[in-house]
């Protein structure tokens, strides 16, 4: 018997007149111990879908159909037997880097809790502290680490510790809600092989959900792809990886580029009709920004002083686009705020166009017109009341550019192409989407008419599908404007995509800066092995 | 994830994890020394205040006596008030590290004992109005978040906010008015009491319920209105979700929990506010004749009687001041994340 049977699975959402249909009649089936993969872009209903299996759905769901959980049908079960199955029969790996752990809590009293709450008759403290302990080191954490709370925890050790807490009643399903979206390439590894070595050593399904097609074709033996509230696509994992069928499989396939298949190279921009854009001419002479021997400390509490920033020599020349790849931690954003002028070097300088960076206010306003910032999340980077046209518009009256404000705008729309501009302009944010809402985030740094955009990953928060049309409009803008950019990203199949070269950053040091083709190729340092090491590959499922 | 524009993102990813428990008692010393700064503040502002209100302090301590111009002279000369300001601050400073507030002139009493002996009543008063308000608010604070928009929500939060917004004294009269007989009218105890302790401690506790009920009444509110949208704040976190997943109850999820957090904002406004209810009871004990601090500050207020009125106000001033810190310290033994930061 199958350990879960959904049958024709309906969820819709009701409220304020509306209805909105998440889940539009799935039907999956999971056996015991086996592991499926279930993809697709934010608001396909995946979370709904697994949410459903607990009913864990807020009250103004309605569910039709059924969820069969080892042959007994969720929805109609009765709150108490319900209570009894959750956590026991099927547990779930919240993405605990988030806030899926009470934040006032030890987390040793948060994994004990379900123990005690399922057991007939309470264990003894003792007992259940070997437990809990036992728990902690299956997931490769010291026992200490049980007297710590959330806070104290990096990304890595939270998820850890959310894998601990579903594995502590020993269910006999896990599903996996985005368990590794937060962490960068070395954690997410780390993460992935243990997940799937528990899976495997205690025999226990799971259900991996993620936007991501090589974070599950490395974990789960089937994959099951959703758009639009429907499973358009399921099979093995390498057969539906390898031949897309459903043409949004394809595109999801697409968004995740293989490092060092030069079919992926500018993937972007040559897989779409206006194809990949002729490159400006080589830089020649002197480049727009260079960094010399910049350092960067902290001091501390306790007057420890930490370095983020060791000693960094960066070029980047005119029409360049320089990916600044590297871990959490590895000091990337302090040398970007560095290169804006928002952090101050402790020693070394930071020359743009031949001179100095100003240490005036005055200097540095004009320089940060030259040089524009584009945030990660443009729903939180743009202002919910301004409208499209305020966003754009209020770097010119920052920077009192002159001649016609609208004009202006208009101009920046169509270089981010928003078209038409006059359409965009009364918008607000939450009548875009987010590509487009990314979009007039880049089209408010173009207004200022810079010559370096410095990027944090600037297409993290996007869904697969506008990853693409992101990046491709980054290459173009490139070839017309001849803008350089500084894209600094812990995703090094981003700058495969679209960089010219690559500098990878570790402990506060560039450790290997190059060509991409060179260095994702045939990288010299340990450290860039590690990092290409450490990314899913697509087709090579873990060993089972 | 790394958002470039806080600066103490990197220093935090990049720092050594931070240690508890070690910073702990710097914090206490800073809070402390932030207190006692306010404090000065607050001694400095008493004797200004009182200086610049108008009128004159010894035709006043002499409305409707005879006296001769003699005779308020050497009042004056007595009290100081003939020196330069300066002088009569210094004085006034000097004494005040000795715990010397000066000498009320119409009870012709030194002021501290004055304070210190209604600060007995103020503080039973208070404390049993403020037990039961953060109790009852916090209860129903919680229920009505709970079921958000339930009949129970929309009853309990509209009488609170009635209850909120009728004026103390009013609220006073009219209890007396409706119970008329049940309860005494005023004072602490009667003086014809049996002397022994179970006797004196029921009259008091018989004199006590129209004051405790109306103080209760108009401040429990902000209590309940707080906790609710604290906790209305927290319903949607990410670990209830987890807490549900794992088979708890709902009540075990609340109280377990969505309270804990919830609890964070509303102790910091629990505790700020103890020092405004010390205050605050001024109109209870007036319309109840309820001996305390409240009813002294009236009185001191009402005869101009300057010490006594510079007396009250540092002494309340300085529970507010008190509270505060004592928040402060509270919140941090509540919140892990304050302790490590």
């Amino acid at each position: 018997m199958a350990l879960l049977d959904i049958k024709d699975l309906t969820v819709r959402y009701t409220g304020r007149g509306r209805e909105i249909e998440a889940v539009r009649g799935v039907n999956l089936s999971l056996a015991p111990g086996d592991t499926l993969g279930l993809a697709g872009e934010s608001g396909c209903g995946k979370s709904t879908l697994a949410m459903s299996v607990l009913r864990l759905l807020p009250a103004s769901a309605r569910i039709g159909g059924e969820i069969l959980l080892d042959g007994e049908d969720v929805n109609t079960m009765k709150w108490g037997r319900l209570r009894a199955v959750r956590w026991t029969t099927a547990a779930i790996v919240f993405q605990g880097a988030m806030h899926a752990l009470n934040p006032v809590r030890r987390v040793r009293d948060q994994i004990a809790e379900p123990i005690v709450l399922h057991a007939d008759t309470p264990p003894p403290p003792a007992a259940l502290r070997r437990r809990v302990d036992e728990l902690l080191a299956q997931v490769e954490l010291p026992a200490e680490k049980g007297e710590s709370y959330p806070h104290e925890l990096s990304g890595g050790q939270k998820q850890r510790v959310m894998i601990a807490m579903a594995l502590a009643c020993e269910p006999r399903l896990v599903i996996a809600d985005e368990p590794t979206t937060a962490l960068d390439v070395i954690v997410q590894a780390q993460v992935l092989a243990l997940l799937s070595r528990l899976v495997t050593e205690q025999d226990i399904g799971l259900i991996m959900i993620s936007h991501d097609l090589a974070v599950l074709a490395a974990t789960c033996r089937r994959l099951a792809v959703m758009y639009e509230g429907r499973l358009v696509e399921e099979g093995e994992s390498a057969a539906v990886i390898g031949r897309p069928e459903h043409p949004h499989t394809a595109a999801l396939a697409a968004a995740f580029p293989t490092v060092g298949d030069p079919e992926y190279r500018y993937a972007p921009a040559t897989s779409s009709e206006l194809g990949l854009p002729d490159p400006p001419p080589p830089p020649s002479g002197e480049p727009l920004l260079r960094t010399e021997g910049l350092r960067v400390t902290f001091t501390g509490r306790g007057r420890s002083v930490t370095t983020a920033v060791a000693g960094v020599d960066l070029e980047v020349h005119a029409g360049e686009i320089v990916a600044l790849v590297g871990q959490s931690g590895s000091g990337k954003t302090t040398l970007a705020r560095t290169v804006l002028g928002l952090q101050r070097p402790t020693a070394g300088r930071v020359v743009f166009d031949g001179t100095p960076l100003p240490t005036g206010t005055r200097g540095l306003r004009a320089y940060r017109r030259q040089v524009q910032l584009v945030l990660q999340d443009p729903t939180s980077a743009l202002n919910p009341r301004h409208s499209v046209y305020e966003s754009v518009a209020e770097g010119l009256r920052i920077h009192k550019m002159p001649g016609d404000e609208r004009a202006r705008v208009a101009a920046a729309l169509e270089a981010a192409e928003l078209r038409p501009a006059e359409e965009f302009m009364p918008l607000l944010p939450h009548q875009l989407s987010g590509g487009q809402r990314q979009r007039v985030v880049i089209a408010g740094a173009l207004a200022l008419e810079p010559r370096l955009l410095v990027a944090d990953e600037p297409v993290a928060s996007l869904d697969a599908s506008v990853r693409g049309e992101i990046l491709a409009l980054l290459l173009r803008l490139r070839a017309r404007l001849g803008l350089a950019a500084l894209v600094i990203t812990h995703d090094l199949g981003l700058a495969w995509n679209i960089a010219d070269r690559v500098a990878v950053m570790y402990r506060g040091e560039l450790v290997e800066v190059g060509p991409v083709d060179e260095v994702l190729r045939s990288p010299t340092h340990d450290y860039t092995r590690s990092l290409l090491a450490a990314l899913p590959t697509l087709g090579t499922p873990a060993e089972h | 994830m790394s958002d470039i524009l806080t600066p103490t993102e990197d220093a935090l990813a990049e720092a050594p994890p931070p240690t508890r428990g070690g910073g702990a008692l710097r914090y206490v010393l800073t809070k402390i020394g932030g207190g006692l700064v306010s404090m000065a503040l607050v001694v400095v502002l008493g004797f200004l205040l009182f200086r610049v209100l108008p009128g004159d302090v010894i035709q006043t301590m002499f409305r409707g006596r005879p006296a001769s111009p003699e005779l308020m002279a050497e009042a004056e000369e007595r009290l100081g008030l003939n020196k330069p300001l300066f002088e009569q601050f210094l004085d006034y400073l000097w004494r005040l590290l000795h715990g010397d507030l000066g000498q009320s002139y119409v009870f012709n009493v030194p002021v501290t004992d004055k304070i210190l002996e209604r600060l007995g009543p103020t503080l039973l008063l208070v404390g049993v109005a403020t037990l039961i308000a953060v109790a009852l608010g916090l209860w129903l604070g919680t229920r009505s978040a709970w079921r958000r928009g339930s009949r129970f929500d929309r009853i309990s939060t509209g009488v609170a906010l009635a209850l909120w917004s009728t004026p103390t004294f009013w609220l006073g009269m009219l209890l007396l008015a409706a119970t008329s007989g049940l309860f005494p009218t005023a004072g602490i105890v009667y003086s014809d009491t049996a002397p022994d302790f179970l006797s004196q401690a029921l009259d008091v506790a018989h004199h006590m319920v129209l004051p405790t009920i109306t103080l209760v009444a108009v401040i429990y509110a902000q209590y309940q209105l707080v906790m609710r949208s604290s906790l209305l704040e927290e319903m949607g976190a990410d670990y209830l979700t987890t807490a549900r997943a794992k088979g708890l109850r709902d009540d075990l999820v609340r109280r377990r929990h969505a309270v804990p957090n919830a609890l964070l904002p509303t102790v910091t406004l629990v505790f700020l506010h103890l020092g405004f209810v010390i205050a605050g009871a001024v109109s209870v004990e007036t319309v109840f004749s309820w001996p305390g601090l409240g009813l002294l500050t009236y009185d001191a207020l009402r005869v101009r009687d300057l010490p006594l009125l510079q007396g009250t106000f540092v002494v309340l001033a300085g529970a507010v001041i008190l509270m505060n810190v004592l928040a402060d310290v509270l919140y941090r033994v509540l919140d892990p994340r304050v302790r490590a930061s």
